[in-house]
């Protein structure tokens, strides 16, 4: 099984690489539509055009837009990324101080998706009644037109302002400091055993991973209730009825198991969704993460900034997907050794 | 697909049948009356709406809804920061909406299904090359892309449009390329081929007819997605200049002072919640009655 694993994931990541070639060279193209001079911001207001033609210079911005990428490229493959305009710092280490934090939201994001969908989906499919199937197709509907960023700003109202129960900014609290080994900040409060930090960075996390969850639940609930309706007139419940299992085992064991599949594939094709769901929310929780950087980075027109972060983003996405496909492999034992 | 019954087949080849189905099914009421109502507020704003939406009351900043203590009867809920009727600018706000979410979906599923028609009818290499760039695009966290685009194509209601274009196409592509790969396999287009017909009088009359329901019913799910879309890009500051009113727009301004106004944020949120259900409940009733396979489900 583990050939079988390694095979897809090489199989998966060799697709990547012209993924990639074409994702960067969108950004790449796209980002020197740019109407604003992201040089003009940052000359003083007695700078002569010498300094402006000389910074540009200094920035590359001078060449022509394929040379410019193709410099661009042999850079990042080497794994530099520029330096950003705004931030003067090179672009790799201000994403490396954000990432954990973005994957951390959203992997606590993911989980807490799964608890509310799982059991949903499974409440969902045991309603049976014409009047109360269009009554729980009408309220996943409804949860659908929830999208995270609403979330977030109504838990924000409800569980920060309203009722302030739980902190809405940053990572953790001011005065609070992350021993900073893995930049994951319950890894590392954990591993360091301070465990009131863990406690105040966990409940940072929870109002924003809910708002994530909560619009990533019911996609969940969906597709896990109609893959269960497709099971049951399979043969093998049939025969497992026949057999005399409990209908409770039948779906548990059996149904389940196979059910398991298309949610795993939804899990995979929509990970974008959620991971892309991360930018607005960070924004409003204000927690130092990817999303943030990118927005602030659109707000400075912070080339090489805005060019890092977009192309993390898509590898990240890629990445979950590779990973995805690898779990399929284990999980689904006709794709194994069927060649 | 081949084991259909003859009559489904045929209940499936006849578009009216489809929507004769889409009529009676609950769903679909219930999303058309939502989204009827959103759009006749959307048409009637300037003579229904109390106040002029850009109207500044500075000495009546952060009113409460009218029915509160402290509440304007003038207001009836409550003003903003500068003084603007939140109840005025809900109202047109639908305007931005609904002219964004109708032109950006019929725009994304021309661009898509052309593409897919193309794509799904030719095969071959055009197939292969259409098939890559949608990976590419699906690469793309959608919000990363639009943001990028707006950044490159500056704002202004026609950018907004054209950069979900540009991000959504893929959603119909992809779709709409599987049910051409199904239905150009079907034997009346081979009857098409036989007779004479061209591959352009083939793909206009015989495939693009099978995949129109499936088209609008994603034209309905792609316009309650491309309220979301814009909502987020205004509440970025990304969308349209200050002069216009957008929901997301209002959410910004109010979550400045939520602080000490909490409810200024509610409007604005149930319009774009109510609004977006209104195309997912349609999509979601139009996807049911015109798939067969799942009205088998249900039955």
């Amino acid at each position: 099984m583990l050939r079988e694993v390694a095979g897809v994931v090489l199989r998966r990541l060799a697709g990547a690489i012209p993924v990639m070639l074409v994702v960067s060279i969108v950004v790449f193209v796209v980002l020197r539509l740019l109407p604003a001079d992201p040089i003009g911001m940052m000359l003083p207001p007695n700078a002569t055009a010498e300094d402006a033609a000389a910074l540009r210079a200094a920035f590359g911005l001078d060449q022509s837009i394929a040379r410019q990428f193709v410099i661009w490229l042999a850079h990042a493959a080497r794994g530099d990324l520029g330096v950003s305009i705004h931030f003067h710092v090179p672009v790799t280490r201000l994403i490396a101080a954000a990432l954990p934090a973005t994957i951390e939201l959203s992997a606590a994001a993911l989980l807490l998706a799964l608890a509310i969908g799982l059991p949903g989906g499974l409440a969902l499919y045991a309603v049976r009644s014409r009047q109360a199937r269009l009554a729980a197709s009408l309220f996943v509907v409804t949860l659908l037109s929830v999208p995270s960023f609403l979330w977030a700003l109504l838990l924000l109202l409800l569980f920060g302002v309203t009722f302030p129960v739980l902190p809405f900014t940053g990572r953790v609290s001011g005065g609070v400091a992350l021993p900073g080994w893995t930049g994951f900040a319950l890894v590392d409060t954990l591993a360091a055993g301070q465990l009131g930090a863990f406690a105040d960075a966990l409940a940072h996390l929870l109002l924003p991973a809910l708002a994530l969850a909560l619009a990533f639940a019911p996609l969940i609930m969906r597709v896990l209730r109609s893959s269960l309706l497709e099971a049951a007139t399979e043969d093998y419940v049939m025969t497992a009825r026949l057999r005399g299992v409990s209908e409770a085992r039948i779906l548990l064991r059996h149904m389940l198991k196979n059910a398991a599949l298309p949610t795993l594939t939804l899990i995979g094709v929509q990970f974008g969704f959620l991971f892309g769901g991360t930018l607005l929310v960070e924004l409003i929780y204000s927690f130092p993460g990817l999303g943030n950087l990118m927005v602030q980075a659109v707000r400075d027109h912070d080339l090489p900034l805005l060019q890092g972060v977009a192309v993390v983003f898509c590898i990240a996405v890629l990445l979950a997907n590779t990973l995805v496909d690898a779990l399929y492999v284990v999980i689904n034992p006709r794709l194994r050794s069927v060649r | 697909m081949n084991d259909m019954s003859p009559a489904l087949w045929l209940s499936r080849g006849t578009a009216l049948a489809q929507f004769r189905a889409a009529s009676d099914s609950r769903e679909v009421r219930i999303g058309a009356v939502i989204v009827g109502a959103v759009a006749l507020i959307a048409v009637l704003a300037p003579w229904i709406a109390p106040n002029d939406p850009q109207n500044q009351d500075l000495l009546s900043t952060l009113l409460p809804p009218a029915w509160s203590s402290g509440g304007d009867a003038r207001y009836p809920l409550g003003t903003d920061s500068l003084g603007r009727c939140v109840l005025s600018r809900t109202l047109f706000g639908a305007r931005i909406a609904l002219t964004v979410a109708l032109c950006a979906a019929v725009g994304a599923a021309v661009a898509g299904s052309v593409l897919a028609l193309i794509a799904g009818y030719a095969g071959g290499r055009v197939d292969w090359l259409v098939s890559r760039a949608v990976d590419a695009w699906m690469a793309f966290p959608p919000v990363v892309l639009s943001l990028l685009l707006m950044v490159g194509l500056g704002t202004g209601v026609f950018n907004v449009v054209l950069s979900i274009v540009l991000v959504d196409w893929t959603r119909f592509c992809r779709v709409v390329r599987a049910e051409v790969l199904v239905v150009r396999r079907r034997d009346y287009v081979a009857a098409a081929r036989l007779l004479g017909f061209t591959h352009f009088q083939i793909v206009l009359r015989e495939v693009l007819p099978a995949v129109v329901p499936l088209i609008i019913t994603l034209v309905s799910l792609e316009m309650g997605i491309a309220v979301i879309v814009e909502a987020t890009l205004s509440f970025v500051g990304l969308s349209v200049p200050a002069s216009a009113v957008a929901w997301g727009m209002m959410i910004a301004d109010a979550r400045s002072t939520m602080h000490e106004a909490v409810w200024g944020m509610a409007a604005p949120v149930l319009a774009i919640f109510i609004t977006v259900m209104g195309f997912n409940v349609l999509g979601d009733g139009l996807r049911q009655s015109t798939d067969p396979r799942l009205r088998n489900v249900r039955a």
